[in-house]
């Protein structure tokens, strides 16, 4: 730490999210309102000092024949060496929300994609690249509510708290960071009740045949997408059996997401299941 | 044969009749269904595996044999849940879950023990992250969880990939 404190650091600021205190420091303070613009959901300014993490994010300058490589740390640890500051911003975009994923007190972080329906949340769990943001997206355009993209926050009740950041929508037309609105949707403000958890993953050529889970079932494919477990795995399978018990637990793969929301939206809702 | 589940260093949870175990040393969650919860919670060391068979056949409220305890033990025994591996008798014959299967009738009746590893923090939320500006089809690109995500240009901008 003593190397990278002795570089030349110009500006820094600090702030509170989920009850975990993150600093961040920069040799170009003109960057600083563009990292604003970053940090996690729910953030708030604070004047203190005494941080959990800190965070070093050096602009590199490129001059001649010599690159300058923009870097980011997360305390020692390197994050990022790359030329390109989109790169940068979103690898420190990342990291921010990693830690305060990993580090929150009162909140159990799941990796997954999360949206309000009737009162009830549907959770989506899995793994970047498992196609969590396409899903959200089409169910947004179906009628549901917005609480996020990537990370489902649960309360020692169980219930889900928004993480609203914008909708990383990667490839095809819509491609890029996407709000709620622009999607025709709402962003939710209360917690809510977990109505169902589906585990899905995308295939060209795969249909939706839900299997139920168990909960015992359905808490242990929950596992791998926990962010605290090693952590805190006491308060964080607390706060799973509790969002599990009231929930639906459904397991399938699936084709294209426009096909497979309405049947989402029926299956987390029990009207809409008895009526069928 | 007296089996004795482990002491420490485990987190119990119990849900709807199953337990969902996690070992603090190893960092595994195992999920243990009815039967197999029930031989765990009685596995203290004082209990023989005939005296667990009746404890099962007590709790579950169906006939089961010793062979339903065996198979639990075994599966217990390979996640490391007991303090010490049991072994069936080798007198009494290989033991297959389909014969038992057959004789109980009832899958859910068989003990399982299903596990898995739990994530480091990176590990649970490894996204790729974008860097594919002008790079090909197939180009690879970074994440935030280098040993743990293969991410890949589309060739119109996007890193994608799985985590």
């Amino acid at each position: 730490m003593a190397k990278l404190d002795r570089l030349g650091w110009a500006a820094g600021m600090c702030f509170d999210a989920y009850g975990v205190r993150l600093g961040v420091r920069v040799n170009q303070p003109e960057i600083l309102p563009e990292l604003s613009a970053l940090l996690p959901p729910g953030s708030t300014p604070a004047a203190s000092l005494d941080v959990d993490q800190i965070y070093s994010v050096w602009l590199g300058k490129s001059q001649g024949r010599t690159r300058g490589f923009h870097l980011l740390y997360a305390g020692v640890e390197a994050r990022a060496r790359t030329l390109s500051r989109e790169v940068l911003f979103e690898a420190f975009e990342a990291s921010l929300r990693l830690g305060v994923a990993a580090a929150a007190r009162r909140r159990v972080f799941v990796h997954a994609g999360v949206v309000g329906w009737r009162g009830r949340a549907i959770v989506l769990p899995g793994r970047s690249g498992s196609g969590k943001t396409t899903l959200v997206a089409a169910l947004l355009r179906a009628g549901a509510s917005y609480y996020s993209d990537e990370f489902a926050v649960i309360d020692d009740q169980g219930r889900v708290h928004a993480f609203a950041k914008p909708l990383s929508i990667r490839g095809g037309n819509q491609a890029g960071r996407r709000s709620a609105e622009e999607l025709g949707s709402v962003v939710g403000t209360r917690p809510l009740p977990i109505g169902l958890i589906a585990f899905s993953h995308y295939r060209a050529e795969g249909r939706w045949r839900p299997v139920p889970l168990s909960p015992g079932a359905g808490l242990l494919a929950l596992v791998p997408h926990t962010v605290p477990l090693r952590r805190r795995p006491q308060a964080s399978l607390a706060a799973l059996r509790k969002a599990v018990e009231g929930a639906r637990l459904l397991r399938s793969s699936r084709g294209e997401a426009e096909g497979i929301a309405i049947e989402l939206l029926r299956e987390a809702d029990p009207t809409a299941r008895g009526a069928a | 044969v007296k089996p004795a589940r482990r002491a420490e260093g485990l987190v119990v949870t119990e849900v709807a009749g199953e337990l969902l175990v996690y070992d603090l040393e190893r960092h595994r969650a195992h999920c243990l269904n009815p039967p197999a919860a029930v031989v765990f919670k009685h596995c203290d060391g004082s209990q023989s595996v005939q005296e667990l068979a009746r404890l099962l056949n007590k709790e579950l409220g169906v006939p089961v044999d010793t062979d339903c305890v065996w198979l639990a033990l075994d599966g217990l025994g390979r996640a490391k849940l007991l303090q010490r591996r049991v072994s069936r008798p080798a007198a009494a014959g290989r033991l297959s879950r389909r014969e038992l299967m057959r004789r109980l009738g009832i899958a859910v009746l068989l003990p399982a023990v299903t596990s898995v590893l739990a994530p480091t923090p990176a590990q649970a939320a490894a996204t790729c992250v974008s860097d594919c500006t002008g790079q090909a089809f197939g180009t690879p690109c970074s994440s935030t969880a280098p040993a743990n995500c293969l991410c890949t240009c589309d060739g119109a901008g996007a890193c994608l990939g799985g985590c």
